[in-house]
């Protein structure tokens, strides 16, 4: 029967141009991107602060100066604020990132101009009342004490603290007694600092006309006084093998990982793909090996997480703690096993289909978009770097991947952590 | 406006076409009218054991991963109470693979022992990661027994226990399979920008030939009525105690439904909610406060959770629940916060369908739920909510002879 047979494929069809966000500036000078396109008259409008983890005075501020941002303006209670959203359907979330913070706003097209002014205020003229920080604090600590009882959350508070450093602000994870220390001044002063003053670039995206752009650009009045040359401290990682332990617990879990390579380098596509290969997606060695061949785990992954500052390759899984020996020695095996063998040619070429596939699937729709154009800006990419990773993954070889594995990935450099 | 044509195959299998000219991607959603609900009691979580079983392979094609990634292309699926869907994207040169591994997966598993070993081990994690092992993590192992007495809904899809699962046998994969995956029992969502004529084209070659079944319907009971308010209480190692209650509420379709969704987002989601404001901003009774709805097809469930403050009793939190839902009995809503939450659940409609998978999955769910017209018409449904409904649906519903309610005690504030 014909129908059996397996249709040929093409990986050709399909390309990866990304349609960059046009620029222009607001009258502070702030850049302001945008693109409209799709179907849905709905509204993404990013906007991207200078300040994140890194920039904060102690541990928490950034995050719960965030929160604060809803709690209440000089005119409205919090309560009353985040109502007058919702009448239009609105809301607006504010995340702090390691290297910045975004204040992402969600709304109908045809109601951004009503809700504009409200999202303002909430920037401007939040008055951070003590009693609502109180409650974020209560609150705060009661999530903490659940999160602490769960072996993934001990498991990447230790990973980060060795790869990071103790001292580093990436690296230390609030406490209860640091949750308990926050107080206004300092989240007044970093919200006068990193927010009021330092809005580095907005990005609007959804659907939208060209008219409803303009009055957006000159409505947004908020400047960037932050240095862009802030001196980050430095890592100090300590490698090695170090267990937390926790009492009565059954399910564990297991994270290991060192420094990986950055956007820029040259062999950073490669690099992707030989993560692909280990561990980067369902059909993956790790995946193969530990899930479905083993059936010792719900799911194993291994990832590189890149920034502007730096880059860090891990593998991560939860498991029962019968099986974490197993699973280790499994994953030890598959990584020698990349560097010294060969990839097969279809196991190549299926993980770069994959690859390129999901490269694809992440430009579908502008609301993502933006999270492509994000990465351009903050890693000073070109608009044409995903053409360039598309021919250089095309390109690659086996021996590439085998030599990548070894040169990049070290045993002996590995940060091991095991919840047990 | 979502766009769509619909077909029926000889073999049953029903087929909705989705134009998106923009779209680089396609995507097929297949969904199975089998869910939890049609197990044995003495057997649950089979069906999502069995979605499992679905990527293990078949007589012509190992393994069902391998060619859609190869094809540039991904996949899941998800099992509740009412259905099984299966959903892949692809880039749209290569739609053909998604129809040849679809319809290769429909005609016939591999049925191999091993697959079925290693997929009971990965489920039986699952079962101890997500419900086990997670502080409150069997909350909803529990709360389903303790409101339903005679419904399937009864048991969540992971099922009741881990030796349910380890019981499982090919026998009953076997049967499974013929009495459940066939064309007629089917609804098959092609999207992306692909013609009509082509959709058609693909699907007489892929799927025309396979042969319809007959399918045997399990005859479930039906719930009476609750009558009288029912409670639990657990004592486990968690940081904090917690209240959960939960009402019986409408079917999917009927009124009912609609407002006690509104009236969720009213009471309890987000900041500005009511719960919220009351009990975790001005008494400080509660850390957290959320009211949400099950979402089932058939009759559900409308639910409260809350966790406490250390220094709140259950008394003290009954109470002040109690409080807040008296408010609103009493007075109801305002002209605003009806406007409000029917705003808000347009804003969610809207962002939701910029999503191509979104929109196929919307569309099967439609017409498994019987009128596929309710992915362009559901949004009026809300609208049509007016604060004299929301009211006596509320007053109707939020009774206490029809509620069931947990208090999760933490040890360590014994």
């Amino acid at each position: 029967m014909t129908r059996i047979s397996k249709p040929s494929l093409s990986n050709e069809g399909y390309n990866l141009q990304f349609k960059p966000f046009e620029k222009t500036l607001t009258k502070q000078g702030v850049p302001f991107y945008f693109q409209s396109a799709g179907t849905q008259d709905v509204i993404k409008l990013e906007l991207v602060f200078s300040g994140g983890i890194i920039n904060q005075p102690a541990p928490g501020v950034a995050s719960f100066t965030c929160s604060m941002l809803s709690e209440g303006t000089k005119s409205k209670s919090g309560t009353e604020l985040v109502n007058a959203l919702d009448y239009y359907g609105a809301y607006f979330q504010a995340k702090a990132s390691e290297y910045d913070s975004v204040i992402t706003l969600y709304c109908l097209s045809k109601h951004l101009m009503a809700v504009l002014p409200l999202l303002n205020e909430a920037i401007e003229d939040s008055i951070f009342p003590e009693k609502a920080l109180n409650t974020l604090k209560r609150n705060a600590i009661e999530r903490l004490k659940v999160n602490e009882q769960k072996s993934s959350f001990l498991c990447r508070r230790e990973f980060n603290s060795k790869f990071f450093g103790n001292d580093h602000p990436l690296g230390i994870s609030s406490s209860i007694e640091d949750i308990n220390k926050i107080d206004i001044a300092q989240i007044i002063e970093y919200h006068q600092t990193y927010f009021l003053k330092g809005l580095k670039y907005i990005l609007l995206s959804g659907r939208f006309e060209d008219s409803l752009k303009d009055k957006v650009v000159e409505f947004i009045n908020f400047s960037n006084k932050v240095s862009s040359n802030i001196i980050y401290p430095e890592l100090t990682t300590q490698k090695g093998k170090f267990i937390v332990t926790k009492e009565k617990a059954v399910q564990s879990t297991i994270k290991l990982g060192h420094k990986g390579i950055s956007r820029t380098h040259a062999y950073f596509p490669t690099f992707q793909l030989m993560n692909t290969i280990l561990g980067g997606y369902f059909g993956s060695r790790l995946m193969k090996n530990i899930r479905e061949d083993k059936g010792l785990t719900y799911g194993i992954y291994s990832s590189h997480e890149t920034n502007s500052h730096y880059s860090l390759w891990y593998i991560e899984s939860d498991l029962n703690k019968k099986n974490i020996e197993i699973a280790r020695k499994e994953i030890f095996s598959e990584i020698a096993k990349i560097q010294t063998e060969l990839v097969e040619a279809d196991e190549l070429s299926t993980a770069k289909n994959y690859l390129l596939g999901s490269i694809l699937k992440s430009l579908d729709n502008n609301l993502s978009l933006s999270g492509r154009m994000k990465l351009i800006l903050d890693n000073e990419l070109n608009y044409d770097y995903l053409n360039e990773f598309k021919e250089r993954i095309l390109k690659a070889t086996a021996e590439e991947i085998r030599e990548i594995a070894n040169q990049y990935l070290h045993i002996n450099d590995l940060i091991e952590i095991t919840v047990e | 406006m979502i766009h769509y044509s619909r077909f029926v195959l000889k073999n049953g299998l029903t087929v909705i076409h989705h134009l998106d000219e923009n779209s680089q991607l396609a995507v097929l959603n297949l969904l199975y009218k089998v869910g939890s609900k049609e197990e044995d009691p003495n057997k649950t979580g089979f069906a999502h054991l069995f979605e499992h079983l679905m990527f293990g392979g078949t007589p012509n094609i190992t393994e069902f991963d391998e060619p859609l990634q190869e094809a540039g292309g991904d996949s899941n699926a998800f099992t509740s109470n009412d259905i099984t869907n299966y959903y892949l994207s692809l880039p749209l040169s290569n739609i053909e693979t998604g129809f040849w591994l679809e319809s290769d997966r429909m005609r016939g598993l591999a049925f191999s022992q091993k697959s079925l070993d290693v997929q009971k081990g990965v489920v039986i994690e699952e079962f101890k990661e997500r419900y086990l092992n997670q502080p409150y993590g069997d909350i909803w192992l529990r709360i389903l027994p303790l409101a339903y007495k005679e419904h399937p809904y009864s048991w969540p899809t992971i099922g009741k226990e881990i030796s349910h699962i380890e019981e499982a046998n090919m026998d009953q994969v076997k049967s499974f399979f013929k009495n459940f995956y066939a064309p007629n029992n089917c609804i098959l969502v092609v999207a992306g920008n692909i013609s009509l004529e082509r959709v058609k084209e693909l699907c007489s070659i892929y799927f025309e030939d396979i042969p319809a079944q007959e399918i045997k319907r399990i005859n479930y009971p039906q719930e009476s009525v609750q009558t009288e308010a029912r409670f639990q209480e657990i004592q486990s190692d968690v940081p904090s105690n917690l209240i959960l209650k939960a009402w019986h509420m409408g079917d999917r379709l009927s009124q009912n439904y609609y407002a006690m969704d509104l009236l969720s987002d009213i009471l309890g989601s987000g900041k500005g909610s009511r719960l919220y404001d009351e009990l975790v901003k001005k008494q400080a009774i509660f850390s957290e406060i959320d009211a949400y709805i099950s979402g089932d097809a058939e009759p559900g469930l409308f639910l409260i959770e809350g966790k406490l403050l250390p220094e709140t009793s259950f008394h003290q939190a009954e109470n002040a629940i109690k409080g807040v839902l008296d408010e609103f009995f009493r007075t109801g809503c305002t002209d605003r916060e009806l406007t409000m939450v029917q705003n808000k659940t347009e804003t969610n409609i809207r962002f939701g369908d910029v999503n191509l998978l979104n929109r196929a999955m919307k569309l099967a769910f439609a017409e498994y739920l019987g009128d596929i017209e309710l992915t362009n018409k559901e949004i009026n449904l809300y609208l049509d909510i007016t604060k004299e409904i929301l009211l006596s649906e509320a007053k109707r519903t939020l009774v206490d002879t029809n509620c069931s309610t947990i208090h999760y005690k933490s040890s360590s504030n014994d």
